[in-house]
């Protein structure tokens, strides 16, 4: 029987055991409940009450203040205005976000302007246009193009980058639980009586990436299609690309960190030291995981972001973030997956040997280095 | 024929195996022991690959065992195994295909197997919820499910009820009468003399004794006497530096002799001192030469 066979049949042993689990069907209703809530809780966060700036540049109509406070306060809009020096100001001040908008009242009794960074808060809007009720009532203005795509981008980069994070960690755990339950339950001796102790590990991380992958396709199916059905957005033309990326870096971080967690799993022999045993892993994954969400999701185009696109345990977080925010290079990521697989295939080199010296034996927590000597098959 | 010539392996400083040399032949029932900690299971790993040798070779039918010969072996492992949350007929299924069997042979091999074992029943139970004999029963099937010509088992009877012996020893000699070799380790050794016509003693890494049970005990220098003189009270064996007594109780007493003592002269000698009710020379049993091997 051809290796490729053993390996086969271990991937289908786990696809079928675990596909069929509570924890399967479990985990697949969670991840639902995440993403839906992922598309429309910023939505509902957003259009809730805080209070709106509204800055005023010149003399406005006495009267105008009070009566634009009255108003807010009766759409339920906490309203503040201040008097702004001049024009500049007020635009500095609505690019660095401390003003949602800014009212301008020429001296000479001529249009008022109002004018937003980009697409304003239409409330705060409708509140100050219905002020001036005598035409010709006030002009609009917005300092950047709206661009409705943008804001889509901002909602795939954040929202995958989460997938991605419970993704490859969710499913790299199952690896992780998979190999301690076999050392522990003691079958494991079993079944490598006829099996290559890496081809167990291939056939393991494969079966489970491969549940791992079919529920990363309903949450997206689900997420995209809740986005478009409840108005939250729509499709940009990168979507395509976007999802494409995250399919990609999913099946790269989840190879990258299975496989780490595996082969810590097996220095372990019960499941209380699998947690001991993995936490460098999840101290680095969770590390990359807020450095892409603070960081590179800040600045996607800045050199931190681009240095960590290098760093393989990093990179499956940063890269597809990046990508959606169309904020990387072709090369970038070409050479970037590069890296991360010949961090993947080196893991596999010299995880699968601490891998087999150590799946065996029992008793105490073993050392990376002696199950690295204690390998059997070398 | 599985042979293995001078195993030899080391943990640190311990030495788990020092130039162990024994052979299995097929269609023969091979039990293989010594106290814990001589070299069983280590030798047993050997065979599977799950141990690397420090010397030594191990050939099936003359040549180095390799993943091929080990789809073909059965191998029960002294800790026992295997998947709890699976169902046993999928379980069975999974370990026939992974020895190399088509799903459909898997299947029916599983079937054949889940009857004969007694289990047809629990077929669709997940292991877990399956008694601790019929788990046993279950890890037997595992070694046995794909028809292995060599069958290695790992202190089968641990932990089973005589009912469970009694099964697992016609399953073993079944086998054995089919062809297979089969070899398993046990630390009952009246079980052994029993149900084996071969053995092979480890004794700290190195083979002691290894060869059919008759004839170990019949090569065997003592020879163990029992004799019982009515109304002697045993001083008939006064002034007799050949035999030692090692029991006596009243008329009986039980003596360990020389193989090339001289029966006729003693058992004249006891005849004279009185009726003679018993009068039995025998080579030692397995246990005897057992302790005898390990206590050297």
């Amino acid at each position: 029987m051809s290796r490729r066979r053993a390996i086969w049949l271990v991937a289908r042993r786990e696809l079928l055991e675990r596909g069929r689990s509570r924890a399967f069907l479990l985990s697949l209703i969670l991840s639902v409940g995440i993403i839906v809530a992922g598309v429309f809780l910023p939505t509902l966060i957003g259009s809730g009450p805080g209070s709106q700036h509204l800055g005023v540049v010149g003399s406005p109509p006495s009267g105008l203040v009070p009566g634009l406070a009255a108003s807010a306060k009766a759409v339920g809009l906490v309203l503040r205005v201040e008097s702004v020096s001049d024009l500049p100001t007020g635009e500095a001040r609505l690019r660095d976000d401390s003003l949602e908008a800014l009212l301008v009242v020429p001296p000479d009794g001529s249009t008022p302007t109002y004018i937003v960074k980009t697409r304003g808060n239409g409330l705060l809007q409708q509140v100050v246009a219905a002020s001036f009720t005598t035409p010709p009532q006030i002009a609009f203005r917005e300092l950047e193009a709206a661009d409705p795509d943008r804001d889509t981008s901002f909602l795939f980069a954040n929202v995958g980058v989460i997938l991605l994070f419970i993704s490859i960690f969710s499913f790299g755990t199952w690896v992780l639980t998979g190999v301690v339950e076999e050392k522990q339950s003691r079958v494991v001796e079993v079944v490598l009586s006829t099996i290559e102790p890496r081809d167990l590990l291939i056939g393991k991380v494969l079966g489970i990436g491969v549940l791992g992958l079919a529920q990363l396709v309903v949450m997206v199916t689900v997420g995209l299609s809740a986005g478009v059905a409840g108005g939250r957005f729509s499709l940009p033309p990168t979507t395509g690309s976007t999802v494409a990326m995250l399919f990609v870096w999913f099946i790269l971080g989840y190879a990258f960190y299975s496989t780490a967690l595996g082969v810590l799993g097996a220095l372990a022999s019960r499941m209380e030291e699998a947690s001991n045993a993995s936490s460098p892993v999840s101290f680095i994954a969770m590390g990359g995981y807020f450095f892409a969400l603070i960081v590179a999701l800040n600045d996607p185009a800045g050199t931190a972001a681009r240095i960590a696109s290098f760093i393989p345990p990093v990179a499956p977080m940063v890269v597809p973030l990046r990508a959606a925010l169309g904020a990387i290079e072709p090369w970038e990521i070409i050479g970037s997956a590069a890296f991360m697989v010949a961090a993947i295939w080196a893991l596999f080199v010299v995880g699968g040997r601490v891998y087999s010296g150590a799946v065996l034996q029992t008793g105490a927590r073993l050392r990376l280095r002696d199950a690295w000597r204690a390998s059997g098959r070398g | 024929m599985l042979e293995i010539t001078d195993l030899s392996k080391r943990y640190g400083s311990v030495v788990a195996l020092d130039g162990a040399t024994f052979s299995v032949r097929p269609g023969r029932l091979v039990g293989f022991l010594g106290p814990n900690g001589a070299g069983k299971t280590t030798t047993m790993r050997c065979v599977f690959g799950l141990v690397r040798p420090d010397h030594g070779t191990i050939t099936w039918q003359g040549r180095p065992i390799d993943r091929t010969h080990r789809l073909r072996f059965g191998y029960m492992p002294e800790q026992r195994g295997l998947y709890p949350r699976m169902k046993v007929a999928d379980q069975l299924s999974y370990f026939a295909q992974q020895h190399g069997l088509p799903a459909t042979t898997a299947r029916a091999a599983t079937a054949r197997w889940l009857d004969g074992l007694g289990l047809a029943d629990r077929a669709g139970a997940k292991l877990e919820a399956l008694s601790h004999g019929n788990q046993q029963r279950v890890q037997l099937g595992a070694a046995l499910v794909h028809d292995p010509v060599l069958l290695v088992l790992d202190e089968p009877f641990s932990g089973l009820d005589p009912l469970g012996i009694a099964t697992m020893s016609g399953i073993l000699r079944e086998r054995a009468a089919a062809g297979v070799a089969v070899v398993f380790s046990s630390h009952q050794l009246d079980l052994v003399e029993d149900l084996c016509e071969d053995v092979v003693i480890v004794n700290r890494g190195r083979i002691a004794a290894a060869g059919a049970i008759d004839d170990l005990r019949a090569a065997s220098a003592r020879r163990h006497l029992e004799v019982e003189v009515v109304g002697n009270g045993n001083a008939w064996l006064d002034g007799r530096p050949d035999l030692t007594i090692v029991e006596q109780r009243g008329d009986f007493a039980r003596l360990i002799a020389p193989a090339d003592l001289d029966l006729a002269g003693v058992l004249s000698a006891a005849s004279a001192a009185g009726p003679v009710r018993r009068f039995a020379f025998q080579p030692p049993t397995l246990s005897e030469l057992f302790m005898d091997l390990v206590q050297a």
